[in-house]
């Protein structure tokens, strides 16, 4: 692997539910290391943090209080920075054995400064690919127009008519079906496919270090799906830009992914290489990410139509998360060994293998 | 021999769309033709599923099943009643057996209604019970449906969403039904709660024998849970079967390209027995160019690969449902080996 471009270090998210009273912790204390080059997918359910980690990521986190410690080491252009420098004394917390039950946040002033640390980075250094394709374009200006726009921002590239060259180019890259008529297309004439397509060569034409790309397959008919799948394949292999790609779709993930993060309750519970993570047969696993894959129609089960293996109970709720293991409840690898240090206290992400590490008392030392 | 539940003949069912208002000057309406000529049949006891793209026509056509919207022409058979213009005093007693549960989690419950209301109301709707009565019905649906009892007291707002889903399935139990349409109940809802879910209506199928058809794009969900498949496109049934047979060894390239789809996702290799289909120019359809022939043939590998031959394309040779034996039928003119 390459040398990291980003690193995240214990980050936290909260929401404040003003009917509960309570902080909603969606992403409570996310580790995360992204090298050059490399894809990490994350995985995990809905309200896992997945999104909410990759909106703090681009300062785009819009309600209270939002993000309220930790770091993001960014490393471009030679230089390090971290994205959430300085912001630190805009927040003041209070925490009761361990736990924040108060925070008080100077909005305006972290919103000032999170600008003047994001907007030379955003849709520059970091790109970003939404769910909804069609919310991503805007509707009144012609797709090719919205990418040379883009590149004249970003890129060395100011001339317009050298912009829209390669505007064209990145639409034929794309694999959009004839670009040239497709460039003066407004987004409502293309299809949901066609404009994810638009998207990528959108978020990829002012060349950036990093792309995160958030559900880029989901809401779209499966053969345009897959479609999508191979065309982010082939330009990892053509560019091999460092992309931090986010499904709830585990195959989607083990199709691009070279490592895998899984997340569940607003915390990552393993993190390693995609081949072992995601292995059915490999054998240290977090039990999450073992049920989570137990859980998804297997050849075996579509053709026995068996019963599908269940992850018993439900997600656990942000706003009132357990104090021990977030997966303790709904675990079903517990053993009396383990159990009391399961239910009080929350276990470290542990290396058990190079590059491999997980968040389970089982694999505790 | 087990009886059929539900049979649909020719079922039509065309939307007008409206192009402002100078179209009504003009005298000229155009119409979409959501369901063009849909028939098949369901047993008790049995899961047809229904897969194709969105905007095919799946929710249409169990919309339009249920009475929920009235059909343009065409017939649905219904436990041996014609309920396709059936008077609505006439449909109620049969309503309590067909049930919908609706895609959106959301929408379908009422968000200011408690649990324990929501099945009151689906529970008192077709039949008059006293109190007594309706909770124990009520302690009944709990436990079909797999749900605490502490969640009775709770807002749709305050549960998770394979709860609000078991809500949405004990109210259809409620009424009574016998035969569910099942609007995609598994897209909205994460893998773990999805094989809840799907373990949950393969259980009820087995105590109650209902029937489901059982709308999806999730193909594997289909085929486990689903003893026949219909794969739908733009309107048209191109092609049913047994769930396996379709999804194995599919005659039409439609269902080919379909499944492939779901093999190149996963990224596993194409099976070298079937190469996975290349695919023709993928667009959205235009409904309102006029369609000649065959739907599918603007977007079909095998059109291209036999020289675009005349039949495909001319109107008067529409492919129709041909019987291929075992209840597989396929309306193709060169239907894949």
């Amino acid at each position: 692997m390459g040398a990291p471009l980003l690193e995240i270090e214990s980050l936290r998210t909260y929401f404040y539910s003003r009917s509960k009273r309570a902080f909603i912790r969606a992403v409570d204390g996310v580790t995360l290391a992204l090298a050059r080059g490399e894809t990490l997918g994350v995985v995990g359910e809905s309200g896992s943090g997945k999104s909410v980690t990759a909106l703090s990521i681009t300062g785009l986190i819009g309600a209270g209080p939002g993000v309220i410690g930790g770091t993001i080491a960014f490393h471009a252009d030679g230089g390090e920075q971290n994205l959430l420098a300085d912001l630190e004394r805009y927040v003041d917390r209070k925490e009761v054995d361990g736990r924040i039950v108060e925070v008080s946040k100077d909005e305006a002033g972290w919103r000032r400064k999170v600008e003047r640390i994001m907007a030379p980075l955003r849709g520059k250094a970091i790109s970003v690919i939404f769910q909804n394709p069609k919310a991503a374009l805007n509707p009144f200006v012609r797709v090719g127009e919205q990418i040379t726009e883009v590149i004249r921002l970003h890129t060395p590239t100011k001339g317009a008519r050298a912009a829209r060259e390669q505007a064209l180019d990145w639409l034929r890259r794309v694999k959009i079906d004839s670009p040239r008529l497709r460039f003066d297309n407004y987004p409502y004439g293309l299809s949901g496919g066609m404009c994810q397509r638009a998207v990528i060569a959108m978020a990829l034409a002012s060349e950036p270090a990093l792309l995160i790309a958030d559900e880029p397959t989901t809401g779209l008919d499966a053969t345009i799906q897959s479609e999508i799948v191979g065309l982010l394949a082939e330009l990892k292999a053509e560019i091999g830009i460092a992309t931090l790609l986010i499904s709830h779709d585990i195959r989607v993930i083990s199709r691009l992914a070279d490592n895998v993060a899984v997340m569940y309750g607003g915390s990552v519970m393993e993190h390693g290489p995609a081949a072992d993570v995601l292995a059915a047969r490999f054998a240290p696993k977090h039990p999450y990410t073992t049920a989570l894959l137990a859980s998804i129609p297997s050849e075996q089960n579509v053709r026995d139509k068996g019963y599908l293996t269940v992850i018993e109970g439900e997600v656990p709720d942000a706003v009132d998360l357990p104090r021990g293991c977030r997966f303790y409840a709904r675990c079903n690898r517990v053993t009396d060994g383990v159990r009391d240090r399961c239910a009080q206290r929350e276990p470290a992400l542990q290396e058990i293998a190079p590059g491999h590490r997980i968040r389970c008392w089982l694999y505790a030392e | 021999m087990t009886r059929t539940i539900l049979e649909v003949v020719n079922l039509k069912k065309y939307y007008r769309q409206r192009a402002g208002i100078l179209s009504t000057l003009r005298w000229r309406e155009r119409f979409i033709p959501a369901v063009d000529g849909v028939s098949f049949y369901l047993k008790e006891h049995e899961t047809l599923g229904l897969v194709g793209e969105s905007g095919c026509g799946k929710t249409t056509i169990g919309r339009t099943i249920l009475r929920l919207t009235p059909a343009t022409s065409g017939r649905i058979v219904f436990d041996g009643h014609d309920i396709t213009a059936m008077p609505a005093g006439e449909l109620r007693p049969l309503r309590s057996r067909m049930q919908m549960i609706f895609q959106d989690l959301d929408a379908a419950l009422n968000p200011r209604m408690r649990v324990r209301d929501l099945l009151k109301e689906a529970i008192t709707t077709h039949h008059r019970l006293g109190d007594a009565e309706v909770a124990r019905r009520t302690g009944e649906l709990l436990e079909q449906v797999n749900l605490k009892k502490s969640k009775l007291s709770s807002l749709p707002g305050e549960l998770s969403g394979g709860e609000k889903r078991r809500v949405g399935i004990a109210r259809t139990l409620a009424v009574g039904a016998r035969f569910i349409v099942a609007d995609e109940p598994t897209s909205a809802l994460d893998v773990s709660i999805q094989a809840q879910v799907v373990n949950l209506l393969r259980d009820l199928q087995r105590q109650l024998g209902l029937s489901y058809l059982f709308i999806s794009h999730d193909l594997e969900v289909v085929q486990l849970v689903s003893h026949k498949v219909a794969v739908m496109y733009l309107g048209k049934i191109v092609e049913v079967g047994l769930a396996d047979r379709i999804a194995g060894a599919g005659r039409h390239p439609y269902t080919r390209i379909l499944w492939s789809a779901l093999v190149e996702k996963k990224g596993a290799e194409p099976s070298r027995r079937r190469p996975a289909m290349s695919r023709g120019a993928w667009g959205v359809f235009d409904f309102e160019q006029p369609v000649h022939g065959c739907r599918f043939a603007p977007r079909c590998p095998v059109y291209e690969a036999q020289g675009r031959p005349a039949v495909c394309t001319d109107a008067a040779t529409e492919p129709e449902l041909r019987d291929l034996g075992g209840g597989h039928h396929v309306a193709c003119h060169f239907p894949l080996g």
